[in-house]
């Protein structure tokens, strides 16, 4: 038996791993179905995704031009990396600027959300050998990192886990007394990394997308933490694969709508960041990395490359579900990047040969492609892999078998010839058939042994003794049709159009869904003191020109236009509020708003009922030239251990918005 | 009389002739010829999607050259087949200005059965009587491979006397995969285990299937647990009197 073999075996018997696993799947699949239930235009979304996707891939010189010369202009460091080690170097070298600076005995410390890219260079690895301290934030992240471990998943990285596993973890690591209480483990990760979050050197994230148009560097994250990175250090390092482009910001919101439906199903992910300039006294590096996506795109596996990262496939796969992340092993050992469909292909893809035995595990049941929201036809890219496209110079294939035992092969190869020579064809039937007939004489099925594959789980049909082509008569003339031909003409199922109401109603409803609070106000002011008041709360981190600050004054609250992680409620602007996902639009400006919005345990947003817009694709326009831009949805929340649902890891706990 | 190319497959064939004679049954009733090219074997499915794509392209080209030499619909039993005709031989031959054209040809005049009936013909109620329960698997390549699954479920409503019952979990993959259940005997084992506890729950008797490949490795896991349960090809139920 193969190692790679021997290695699915172990999932399959690890029971607490199939229940994670099992638990994982249902909960994503339910989930993805009910947000996918919200846009019933959801086909044609994803052809045109596709397109859109596939534009880019044909394209993308010129789109990677456009966004790197937008971004030079926004003032951010760009940096190109060819390979790996390029990437790493690029890093380092701006860690060790800074470093430069601090005491010999100091660690530079990095605080990192999560990148699917610095996975797949081994970034901390790189940083860790160099002396320097990495800390992962995402929780999920923060437990495979404690436990020494990479991602079983994309996007729950930690999904192969019982929360006793966690428990026993932060018991051993963190020191505090064991329990399997989710908010408690989750509470202690926002309290230790909050800490990191304030001292870091440098914040490192990943890049959902990138948009030509505007340089805007899209990083989605739930937790918030993505928002911290990118936020409170001085110098901020956005890790991007090149491919991630989107053309404007249309076409953002369209992925944007597609994305968390199909990687958590939220209409919207909490927090939707959009970066153009670095803040103030922040300084911002943008490392674009190609590591083998110039010579996959020049494969018949670019489809790959118009991937988006949202795990949908890895869900939906039955293959994924049996092994986990951590199976996906290539022939030396090593752990693939990127585990499920998506990986098998690109994992051999980007990184080479030594991957190309993950794309014969699987039937090419075509469940991955059915869940794809970009529309990747994931089975035809496996079959590609298998015929040998990751050496391919060609943009078609014409032999291979790579990944195929030797056995296998040779059978496959003689059932070639005979297959092509008809008249052998039928007297191997004959003779088959005579010997399964030698093999079991009184069945109709062969128990074939365990080492041949098929007989591991189930018997083999004894060939038939007439086949069909010798049963076959050919009857000159049919006889009548004798049954009534009649027949039902479908009926079409009626497409009802109804227009969704929109507005405050709809605002209050998704928003409150998802845990937020939402009053409509006559005075702002009066209604907010009378709220802090009722939570004993008297000092506030205030956005300038918002509310009337004599009255607060007079009502004995406190408040500062400057960030401070004391501060327990902080009271901003919301530019816009989205109907249809409960979400509220915040811009950088004076008084730092984006940090009052996310260091606070509570967030207060002031939103004008008549600025409430329909959807995402309505509010772009307000962010083309800001200087960052987020648009939060709900309070900051994770399932990132065993999927259950916890409020407030990073980001504020509570959101309550004021409407005026 | 209009006459239909039958492509067999090379399992229906080999293993389950009785699903051709069924076939060949409900066409003439429906006073249409069949027509079997005598010379046809396998569509290469096995060699190409174990990525041995020269071998692939050999036996497309004899399948080619066989029905090159009929003409009319042709159509077979799997949806399996019809997605290799279909999709795959057009892949092989992207670049190959000579092929491609004649593969698309190919594929244009292919139909699997099911669809052929309701989409075709505008066939649903062929008269069938079946006592029991009955529960469908849609095979992958039949509902997600060419996007037949109306068609099955709409044959099967109209058959007399029999009770349909709904698969729980039906869109799973029941872990044949071709020679991937060879390859990989450990994950097969796993999805028909679960395929297996599937049809137990929804207790019907008789599986319904639109390929032989599901078939085969089915009933296969079926003998080897000693099961009652039986899987037929929806042509036999369909043929049912």
């Amino acid at each position: 038996m193969t190692t790679f073999r021997s290695r699915i075996l172990e999932s399959i018997n690890d029971a607490n791993l199939q229940t994670a696993l099992d638990n994982n799947t249902e909960r994503r699949l339910k989930g993805r179905a009910a947000a996918f239930e919200s846009i019933p235009d959801w086909r044609d979304r994803r052809l045109r995704a596709n397109k859109i996707r596939a534009d880019v891939i044909d394209n993308l010189d010129a789109y990677l031009e456009k966004f790197i010369a937008k971004n030079e202009a926004n003032g951010v460091i760009v940096h190109r990396a060819k390979d790996a080690a390029e990437a790493i170097q690029i890093v380092l070298g701006i860690a060790r600027s800074i470093t430069n600076h601090h005491l010999p005995t100091t660690k530079t410390l990095i605080a990192k959300s999560k990148s699917m890219v610095s996975e797949e260079i081994a970034l901390n690895h790189a940083l860790e050998k160099e002396n320097m301290q990495v800390i992962e934030t995402d929780l999920g992240e923060y437990i495979v990192q404690l436990r020494h471990e990479r991602p079983s998943h994309i996007i729950t990285p930690a999904a192969h886990l019982k929360k006793e596993q966690v428990a026993e973890l932060f018991h051993e690591k963190l020191g505090i007394p064991y329990t399997i209480d989710i908010p408690t483990l989750t509470a202690t990760a926002r309290k230790v990394l909050r800490e990191v979050f304030l001292t870091a050197d440098i914040g490192l994230s990943g890049v959902n997308f990138g948009v030509a148009e505007t340089g805007g560097v899209c990083v989605i994250t739930n937790e918030g933490n993505g928002r911290m990175v990118a936020t409170l250090p001085p110098v901020h390092i956005a890790l991007m694969g090149m491919e991630r482009i989107v053309p404007n910001l249309d076409d953002l919101a369209l992925m944007l709508s597609l994305l968390p439906r199909s990687a958590t199903g939220q209409k919207l992910t909490v927090y939707t960041q959009l970066l153009h300039k670095p803040l103030e006294n922040q300084t911002r590096h943008l490392v674009i990395l190609d590591n083998g996506r110039t010579r996959l795109r020049n494969s018949p596996l670019k489809e790959s490359l118009y991937c988006i990262r949202c795990g949908a496939c890895l869900n939906a796969c039955p293959v994924f579900r049996e092994l986990g992340g951590h199976a996906y092993i290539g022939s030396d050992l090593s752990i693939a990047p990127y585990p499920g469909p998506i990986g098998s292909v690109i994992s051999p893809g980007l990184l080479g040969e030594n991957y190309v035995q993950l794309a014969q595990a699987s039937s090419l049941c075509g469940a991955c492609k059915d869940a794809c929201p970009v529309n990747i036809d994931l089975p035809k890219l496996l079959t590609r892999v298998r015929a040998g496209a990751v050496n391919s110079k060609q943009s078609s294939v014409i032999s291979g078998g790579a990944g195929l035992t030797r056995s296998t092969r040779f059978g496959l190869q003689m059932y070639t010839r005979i297959a092509t020579h008809p008249r052998l064809f039928a007297a191997s039937q004959k003779l088959a058939a005579l010997t399964s007939s030698l093999f079991a004489p009184f069945s109709q099925w062969i128990h074939l042994p365990a080492f041949t594959g098929w007989g591991y789980s189930k018997d083999f049909p004894k060939f038939a003794g007439k086949t069909f082509r010798e049963r076959y008569v050919k009857r000159a003339e049919s006889r009548e049709s004798e049954i009534d031909n009649a027949y039902s003409s479908n009926p079409q199922s009626p497409v009802t159009n109804h227009q969704l109401p929109i507005g405050r109603h709809q605002f209050t409803e998704e928003l409150t869904a998802l845990g937020g609070h939402v009053y409509n106000v006559e005075n702002a002011t009066q209604e907010i003191i009378k709220f802090l008041k009722s939570r004993n709360i008297n000092k506030i981190h205030l956005e300038p020109n918002l509310l009337d600050e004599g009255l607060l004054r007079e009502s004995n609250i406190e408040f500062t236009h400057e960030p401070d992680p004391q501060i327990i409620v902080g009271v901003t602007n919301a530019i816009c509020g989205l109907a249809d996902t409960g979400s509220v639009l915040i811009v950088d400006g004076d008084g730092s708003p984006l940090k009052g919005s996310l260091l606070p345990e509570i967030h207060v947003a002031i939103l004008k009922t008549s600025n409430i817009l329909p959807s995402l694709p309505d509010a772009m326009h307000l962010v083309k030239d800001t200087r960052a831009a987020v648009f939060i949805t709900g309070p900051s929340r994770t399932a990132d251990i065993e999927m259950t649902l916890t409020i407030g890891v990073h980001g504020p706990k509570e959101i309550h918005v004021f409407l005026t | 009389m209009p006459t239909v190319q039958l492509f067999v497959t090379c399992l229906v064939d080999s293993f389950f002739p009785q699903t051709g004679e069924a076939v060949v049954d409900i066409f003439h009733r429906l006073g249409i010829g069949v027509d079997f090219a005598p010379d046809q074997t396998c569509c290469g499915q096995p060699q190409f999607n174990a990525g041995l794509r020269k071998d692939a392209r050999a036996i497309a080209e004899h399948t080619i050259r066989v029905f090159e030499n009929t003409t009319g619909d042709i159509v077979t039993p799997s949806g399996s087949c019809a997605h290799m005709f279909r999709h795959n031989y057009p892949e092989l031959f992207e670049d190959d200005s000579l092929w491609l054209p004649r593969a698309k040809a190919l594929a244009e005049r292919t139909y699997e059965f099911t669809e052929y009936l309701v989409d075709k013909l505008n066939v649903t109620d062929l008269g069938a009587r079946w006592d029991g329960a009955l529960t469908y698997h849609p095979s992958c390549h039949t509902l997600r491979g060419i996007n037949v699954d109306r068609q099955p479920r709409a044959l099967l409503a109209k058959v007399k006397g029999a009770t349909l019952i709904d698969l729980p979990h039906a869109e799973e993959c029941c872990g044949f995969g071709g020679i991937m259940s060879v390859e990989h005997p450990e994950l097969s084992a796993e999805w028909l285990k679960r395929k297996i506890s599937s049809l137990e729950a929804s207790q019907a008797p008789v599986l319904v299937v639109t390929d032989a490949g599901c078939r085969m490795h089915i009933a296969g896991g079926l003998n080897r647990q000693k099961k009652s349960q039986r899987v037929m090809h929806i042509a036999e139920v369909l043929n049912g009197k």
